[in-house]
């Protein structure tokens, strides 16, 4: 009887187009901000991620008044957000966090300001929740090729750059050494992390975009720090967390009859759960798997 | 099976969104200009502009009405009120507010600011609504608005004595007009009762009921679209199924509170050649309210019977 039911919640899952577009949109943020979170992770950038999240609000609901599809106006100011943090200096770590927190400032007050001509001028009532925290299943369906193609020309854009970033990474001085630029590897990595973020916040939210981004990333690189280990266990979980988080909140339905709970909550609670399970996980097998010693001068210094 | 066009949503020009900025809009009674008298008139609000509407009717030469909320392009639900129309409010001397949450900052303004001999109209206790009701749409509630215009001329006479004869013939003269929509409403009933219908919110609700139309839309779908929340998926899908497959045969569709959701809804509705029916949180302009409700009634009746979208009501 329960598999009966069970099978029959399972096709009627798979079946339902809001699940499909969440599904594909979300998996597609999941993977890109796996791959390119443990490098954001890896070279401490993990608040300006946030930060790019943050910021991309402005033109989430900036896309409601302009008429052009979210995913356009997440893209477009977190990649303009990305450019004004290099510009203003972020390699330097202490510098790093003044000029992400300046920027981060700029970009929420600019999202306030969107926000009220949204719900001022067009009465787009839910503006505000969609573009902060996430509506996977009010999402359009004609969304999703485009963020599909977002999702592969960051992974191409990855797959090319795979080895200087990781020596830019590892060891930034072999890696001008060997003529690569670290300012120009910077500007390009920060151009990915607005694309993956971009895709993030349109699937769970701009605040909650830096979840996606940092969580699997971070959970991954406690187990394994070696990149290309670290960087398929990152897209395990957020794979694992996105699609779970989608059927959760699916099922939802049928706990709280008929009020479901937002998808975003279960995605990065999943998230959290995961990342609080790599603690003891660690002890058990982490002491065992041998560090490479670049990598551990890499993070010694960070 | 024609249509009505139906305005871009979208890309609004630079003016139109510099209109939209202007919230505070005066409603001055056709009467205020033509009675040209000394009489210090009674500074009225009707916090949406349909109750605005009723307090001219009824107040005639002895009142000054102005309304809040009465811009097309915003969402009511969300409305937040700046310092001039705090005191717009704060000035009044009679006030109509719906209740129900819809406009509670009211509340705080006229607690903040105390006036002697100041009357308030609560829609929702005026009706002894509990806090509860989940639809707030209370002007699309055929029975409402006798009441609330009797409120008003009781109000009235409290705060302009010796009226009294005129207040209650203008009462008189506003439930005989309301006698076509109710005629309208009957008529559809009789003919049309049980059409299936989908909608997006519940602002025309109270209307489709009396008409006797069965909401095939989920509450719970129409309740996260109005409060601007998640949307289960299932009640989505449910009514995507609706539409594409055209298991109802209007869909009602509120142009104030939308959202990429709803225009996918309206999208899959104009593909499936379901009629589509307009309907609006605050009175559109160039309208009285009985010529408003007529004109729902009339527009349902078109779709059902011909195939007629009226998404912008003329």
């Amino acid at each position: 009887m329960m598999g009966w039911f069970l099978s029959v919640l399972h096709c009627e899952f798979l079946r339902s187009g809001p699940v499909d577009t969440a599904l594909l949109v979300g998996g597609s943020a999941a993977v890109v901000c796996a791959v390119i979170g443990v490098f954001t992770v890896l070279r401490g950038h993990a608040f300006a991620g946030h930060a790019l999240g943050d910021v991309s609000s402005a033109g989430g609901s900036a896309s409601f008044l302009a008429g052009i599809s979210p995913l356009a106006g997440f893209l477009g100011i977190a990649a303009l957000a990305a450019l004004a943090l290099e510009f203003l200096g972020v390699r330097k770590v202490r510098e790093q966090d003044v000029a992400t927190g300046i920027v981060l400032g700029a970009g929420l007050g600019l999202s306030a300001l969107f926000l009220y001509f949204d719900i001022t001028t067009t009465s787009t009532t839910g503006a505000a929740v969609t573009v902060m925290f996430g509506s996977m299943f009010a999402l359009s369906s004609s969304i999703k090729w485009p963020a599909i193609i977002v999702a592969c020309l960051a992974l191409v854009a990855m797959g090319l750059l795979y080895r200087p970033l990781i020596l830019s990474v590892v060891d930034p001085e072999l890696a001008s050494t060997r003529g690569i630029s670290n300012h120009w590897i910077g500007v390009v990595h920060l151009l990915m992390l607005a694309m993956a973020v971009a895709l993030a916040a349109l699937s769970v939210g701009s605040v909650l975009a830096s979840a996606l981004l940092i969580g699997p990333a971070a959970a991954s690189i406690r187990l394994s720090r070696r990149p290309t280990v670290a960087i398929l266990g990152a897209v395990i979980i957020g794979l694992l967390a996105v699609w779970g988080g989608v059927w959760m909140a699916y099922e939802s339905y049928y706990w709280f009859s008929g009020n479901s709970w937002p998808v975003s909550f279960f995605v990065v609670a999943i998230i959290f759960i995961i990342y609080l399970l790599t603690i003891p996980l660690k002890y058990l097998t982490g002491r065992k798997t041998p560090v490479p010693v670049a990598v551990q001068h890499a993070t010694g210094a960070s | 099976m024609s249509q009505v066009k139906i305005p871009p949503k979208r890309g609004r020009s630079i003016l139109r969104w510099f209109c939209g900025l202007n919230i505070l809009g005066l409603v001055t009674a056709a009467s205020l200009a033509a009675a040209g008298t000394v009489h210090a008139k009674v500074r009225t609000v009707g916090v949406e502009n349909e109750y605005a509407n009723v307090i001219a009717q009824i107040g005639g030469k002895y009142v000054m009405v102005s309304s809040i909320e009465s811009n097309p392009n915003t969402d009511p639900h969300v409305f937040e009120a700046s310092p001039s129309v705090a005191e717009e409010v704060a000035r009044a001397s009679l006030i109509v507010r719906n209740g129900l949450g819809y406009d509670t900052w009211v509340k705080r303004i006229l607690a903040a600011a105390p006036k002697s001999g100041r009357q308030i109209i609560d829609v929702q206790t005026l009706l002894a609504l509990p806090d509860n009701t989940p639809n707030p749409h209370l002007w699309y509630k055929p029975t409402t608005m006798p009441k609330v215009a009797m409120a008003i001329a009781e109000a009235l006479n409290k705060l302009e004595p010796g009226h009294k004869r005129y207040f209650l013939m203008r009462v008189r003269r506003f439930d005989a007009s309301l006698k076509p929509w109710y005629a309208a409403i009957a008529k559809f009933k009789k003919k049309f009762h049980g059409t299936p219908v989908a909608v997006t919110e519940p602002v025309g609700d109270y209307m489709l009921e009396a008409t006797g139309c069965d909401i095939r839309t989920p509450w719970h779908l129409q309740a996260a679209i109005m409060n601007g929340t998640d949307p289960s998926p299932q009640d989505v899908s449910i009514q995507n199924h609706l539409l594409r497959h055209r298991k109802v045969k209007v869909f009602v569709y509120n142009q104030q509170v939308t959202d990429p959701l709803t225009a996918s809804f309206l999208h899959l509705a104009q593909r499936a050649h379901v009629p589509v029916v307009g309907v609006y949180e605050t009175m559109p302009t160039g309208y009285t309210y009985q010529r408003w409700m007529v004109a729902e009634v009339r527009a349902l009746r078109l779709a059902v019977t011909r195939g007629i979208s009226t998404t912008v009501l003329k």
